[in-house]
């Protein structure tokens, strides 16, 4: 599924579908393009101007609101994202070369997938467990006391 | 309403709920700097410069979006405020580039001005620059975001003054920008490059490309766009005899119109090196340089000669509605008093007859249409036939504003999917020419569920009964079967448009050049009866006349039927009127209409034609008729600006001046009467129309009586109703004020508005076989319909300059077609060779050829077929085939 996001156009139809149940309502950009984000993953391109066209928006006005949201993702994202903490705590202890480890592992920057749509890499600020810093979150797990070769295991492991 | 008092600055101050602080401060002449806030925007508060204090809580707080309230306690200058906006103007300044000695922006730079003011000069905090990444490579505006500071005018000027909604905001955070979707250049996005958004930007970061001189100026010149009737109010900026930019104006008679792209960047026809700078003489079959005194004597004898060899009727004059009142005016008493032959005409008769016959017969006046902003009032608006966004761009705006701003309904009925079809709830797309069953569709359906405006109808029109009969056999589902759109469409517009609090009906050229044109307009009429909203204000109807003055030209009485102020040339007591004022005797009406007048030239009726500003061998239909015509005359004048082909054939060139060369008036389509002011003078030896006319005049056995401008303005106050309050400088007139509306028609004995019943013609199917496609044309942006005015703008024919062929994607694909491919497009009439272009914007079945491109002579495809009743002939639509043409021929 994630290779075919990727590759190929997104299904229009089931975009129009599910834009088109929207249509009527109040305010509804903010709960359709997520709604849109958890069927896709990501909100396509393509679905801005058909947005635009069924809630009587201009195409420019959905691309503010989408790119003003962190939240909300305009590419297609991997099986899981790996977010490292960039959090005080996780800098002096390394933070730094956490994520530079784990860009070299998965050969990407931050904010890019890797080409077998497996991890999406991304930064955060703080995740509130400092005191295990330094910290990375793959998926919905977190993993405390990083080092070089726990970041090479785990990646290797696929985050289990 | 009880008013409110703060006190400002120590000062008691008072005004009305829900005004901004900022307001009441400029009224009571506190001076507040701002940057974000323009008084045409709505204020968004995202510059904080505007920043002051209340006293009382402490509280810092923007003054354009903070409404005023009893008992404030405002300061505009507290050390805190000022240490704020210093602040804040510091931050602008280290985030923008150390350009302003270089920045083309000079001393038009708020931001700029706002430093200076505050005694900031090179900032003291780390600089920050960002950087410029957008290249845009269209002639009419360049952008360097780099010099952004984020006040989102672009985006407001953008989404809610021309509603083009190109920009917005992207992204967050330091990386924030307007832009359009995509992230694209202009070029790729929707923008039309109206230069709205360029006009309100305080920075440098939005600029216009090519300007023709980069400083700024002190010279000044308030006049009106030439360019389409929309005739919004522009101020040109001049340096040394030259226009250097042209910007949105206000004026009492329009307000501010943000403008459109001819009226941004197409101001620049006027110093086109083609433009015609002396008379020209044919000698010994070429034209040749003369000088005024040749060529003049030369014109008047040559009319001499012809009206004693063989009488003043085989003389004709032809206008344009590029001519001003004055100059129309002038002609036409060239024509009547001088010349002495009823032959005068204008070529916007090819648009505009079967309006003003279509509703001098039904709603009774020559009636000019509503306001711009009362369309924009309307709760339902109904466009037919016509692309407001191209040909009348102000009108476009004041619609998608309308649908936008305040919810309207916007019923569209088009055969093409033009860019209104975004805003449209409704968009009708019949086969062309089947208008009228269309139209009398929704008169049955409105008659039928009876929503009717009973009390109106009863009580105000005549010959509702026979109207009733009429519309009874056009059935939803019969119209379906002819028009294509289905059925249930067909109700639902009739519904909206009924049962609308105030309906405005939207009209223009895309019905009125077919044969049957004065019935559509009629059609059109009855709808405005049956709900009432013909005479309702703000309702009614808006005729989107095709060229900029069509109106005007009609109103001074350049046109065979009718007498200046729209008299009727029959009328008797009118042309008694006349005869007093004027001094002569009229000769005999009616005289010839354009078309006649051409094929009088063929017959050899017509000996001598004088033509103003009209181009007839590029702009009428049937182009190998006309260039014999103009050819078997024995006397040809041409005075225009531009060496046209009309021109090349002529006997005596006469080099005029443009409209920003000279004064003079022009009447919108809303039938104001707008001013144009002379803002440079003419290229070489060109000299004003009017002064052209009135010598030629001087030199004939019976002059005219004007040796000022002046002395014709007086003359047009005692006959064309609205001129005789036009008197002082400065102002700005509405003829619709002025009495011309609701005139009684001769038709309508008691003086009632009356439904005229219209039938469908269906049409002769005998070419389908061998021309199976159907030929549309028309104006295409950036340009306006076959004007060689906006052809001659350097920037405007950079952005599109040739011609081509549109064809549905189907049929490309089924005729093995690619685009850019060259067809040769072959009607019964001609052929045109073009290059392809696939778009699914255009139906099946149908062939687009813009009108505006000389390459691709449209007209030659084109017989003439008179409107049987308006005498106009069909040009909007014929059977054609489509062939390849190989490249090796
Ligand atoms: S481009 Fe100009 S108008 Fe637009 S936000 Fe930037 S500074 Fe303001
Ligand atoms: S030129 Fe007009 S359409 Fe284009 S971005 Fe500016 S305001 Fe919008
Ligand atoms: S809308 Fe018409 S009058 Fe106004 S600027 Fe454009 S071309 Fe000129
Ligand atoms: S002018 Fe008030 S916030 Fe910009």
């Amino acid at each position: 599924m994630a290779e075919q996001l990727l590759n190929t156009k997104p299904d229009l139809e089931k975009l129009t579908a599910i834009i088109a149940d929207y249509a009527g309502q109040r305010w509804p950009l903010i709960p359709l393009v997520q709604k849109i984000q958890s069927e896709f993953g990501y909100i396509p391109q393509e679905s801005v101007p058909l947005i635009a066209q069924y809630l009587k928006l201009f195409p420019s006005q959905v691309q503010g609101v989408i790119s003003f949201y962190a939240q909300l993702y305009t590419k297609p994202r991997g099986k899981k994202v790996v977010r490292v903490c960039r959090g005080t705590a996780c800098h002096v202890r390394g933070g730094k070369t956490i994520l530079k480890l784990v860009k070299q592992n998965l050969g990407i920057e931050e904010g890019e997938t890797t080409p077998d749509m497996e991890y999406t890499l991304e930064t955060v600020a703080c995740i509130g467990v400092c005191a295990l810093a330094p910290n990375i979150v793959i998926g919905d797990r977190v993993f405390g006391h990083m080092n070089p070769k726990k970041v090479e295991y785990l990646l290797k492991r696929g985050g289990d | 309403m009880q008013p409110i008092t703060i006190t400002l600055d120590g000062n008691e101050v008072s005004g009305y709920a829900g005004m901004s602080i900022l307001a009441l401060a400029r009224e009571a002449g506190v001076h507040i700097p701002t940057l974000c806030h323009d008084d045409h925007l709505p204020d968004i508060g995202a510059c904080r410069l505007c920043i002051v204090e209340e006293e009382k809580s402490g509280a810092l707080m923007a003054a354009c979006v903070t409404p005023i309230a009893s008992g404030m306690v405002i300061n505009t200058r507290s050390p805190r405020v000022v240490t704020h906006r210093r602040t804040i103007v510091e931050l602008m300044l280290a985030s923008h580039p150390d350009a302003c000695p270089v920045c083309d922006k000079g001393n038009r730079c708020k931001l700029r001005g706002i430093a200076a003011e505050m005694g900031l000069s090179l900032t003291q905090l780390q600089r920050v620059p960002q950087v410029a990444t957008i290249q845009d490579v269209n002639p009419f505006i360049q952008r360097d975001l780099s010099k952004c500071v984020l006040c989102a005018r672009c985006i407001r000027a953008c989404q809610e003054l021309v509603v083009e909604g190109v920009l917005d905001y992207f992204q967050r955070g330091f990386k924030s920008k307007p832009a359009t979707f995509g992230d694209v250049p202009l070029e790729s996005s929707d923008c039309t490059f109206c230069g709205t958004c360029v006009a309100l930007c305080p920075t440098g970061a939005l600029m216009e490309r090519d300007a023709p001189y980069r400083g700024t100026t002190r010279n000044k010149v308030k006049t009106t766009c030439p360019h389409c009737g929309c005739g919004c109010s522009i101020e040109l900026e001049i340096k040394d005899n030259r226009i250097i930019r042209s910007i949105p104006a206000e004026t009492d008679g329009t307000g501010y119109r943000p403008l459109c792209v001819r009226g941004s960047y197409g101001y620049d026809f006027t110093h086109s090196p083609d433009r015609l700078t002396t008379p020209l003489i044919r000698r010994n079959g070429s034209l040749q340089q003369s000088d005024w005194e040749e060529a003049l004597t030369l014109v008047a004898d040559g009319l001499e000669k012809v009206i004693s060899k063989h009488g003043a009727e085989s003389v004709a004059v032809l206008g344009s509605a590029h001519c001003t009142n004055e100059e129309a005016y002038l002609l036409q008493r060239l024509a009547r008093c001088t010349i002495g032959t009823s032959n005068v005409d204008s070529g916007s008769r090819l648009y505009s007859a079967a309006t003003i016959l279509g509703l001098a017969t039904t709603i009774g006046l020559p009636q000019p249409a509503n306001h711009v902003e009362a369309i924009e009032k309307s709760d339902v608006i109904m466009v037919v036939g016509a692309d407001p966004t191209t040909s009348a761009p102000a009108v476009g705006y004041a619609i998608k504003r309308a649908v936008k701003g305040k919810g309207a309904c916007l019923i569209l009925i088009d055969p093409r999917r033009t860019r209104l079809a975004f805003f449209a709830t409704l968009h009708l797309q019949p086969k062309p020419g089947t208008d009228i069953a269309l139209l009398s569709a929704l008169a049955h359906v409105i008659v039928k569920e009876n929503l009717l405006d009973k009390e109106f109808v009863v009580r105000r029109t005549d010959n509702f009964e026979p109207l009733v009969r009429s519309v009874e056999h056009y059935t939803p589902e019969y119209a379906a079967g002819v028009t294509g759109v289905p059925a249930g469409q067909i109700v639902a517009a009739a519904r909206f448009y009924a049962r609308a609090r105030q309906a405005s009906l939207v009209h223009g050229s895309g019905i009125t050049q077919y044969p049957t044109g004065t019935d559509c307009v009629r059609a059109i009429a009855n709808l405005a009866l049956l709900t009432g909203n013909a005479l309702r204000k703000g309702g009614g109807i808006t005729t989107l006349y095709r060229e900029s003055n069509s109106y005007g030209v009609m109103a001074m009485g350049l046109s065979p039927h009718l007498l200046p102020g729209f008299r009727s040339a029959t009328d008797t007591r009118a042309r008694g009127d006349l005869e007093t004022l004027w001094r002569v005797n009229l000769p005999d009406p009616p005289g010839l209409t354009a078309i006649e007048m051409l094929q009088g030239a063929i017959s050899g009726k017509i000996r001598a034609l004088y033509i103003c500003g009209e181009d007839p061998i590029s702009t009428f239909p049937d182009r190998q008729m006309v260039t014999e015509a103009l050819a078997s005359l024995e006397f040809l004048v041409v005075q225009d600006i531009f060496l046209t082909e009309t021109a090349k054939l002529a006997t005596v060139v006469l080099p005029g001046a443009s409209p920003l060369e000279k004064d003079g008036t022009t009447i919108n389509f809303e039938g104001k009467i707008r001013r144009f002011r002379r803002a440079v003078t003419p290229p070489g030896e060109g000299r004003p129309d009017w002064q052209i006319l009135a010598e030629i005049a001087a030199r004939m056995k019976r002059p005219l009586p004007f040796s000022h401008f002046d002395d014709i303005v007086a003359e047009m106050e005692d006959c064309v109703p609205g001129y005789q309050y036009y008197g002082g400088e400065g102002r700005d007139f509405d003829i619709q004020s002025t009495g011309t509306r609701q005139q009684p028609v001769e038709e309508a004995p008691r003086g009632f508005p009356r439904f005229s019943p219209v039938e469908y013609q269906v049409p002769a199917k005998l070419d389908d076989h061998e021309y199976p496609f159907l030929l549309l044309t028309g104006g295409v942006f950036p340009h306006h319909s076959n004007s060689i005015w906006s052809l001659k703008a350097p920037r405007l024919k950079k952005f599109l300059s040739q011609g081509y062929a549109e064809l549905n994607p189907e049929d490309t694909h089924s005729l093995g077609l690619d685009n850019g491919d060259t067809v040769k497009i072959t009607s019964a009439a001609g052929e045109v060779i073009a290059p392809v272009r696939s778009s699914a914007d255009i139906p099946q079945g149908t062939v687009f050829i813009p009108c505006s491109f000389p390459d691709i002579a449209v007209n030659v495809l084109f017989r003439i077929r008179l409107d049987t009743q308006s005498k106009a002939p069909a040009f909007k639509s014929c059977r054609v085939k489509v062939q390849r043409v190989d490249s090796d021929g």
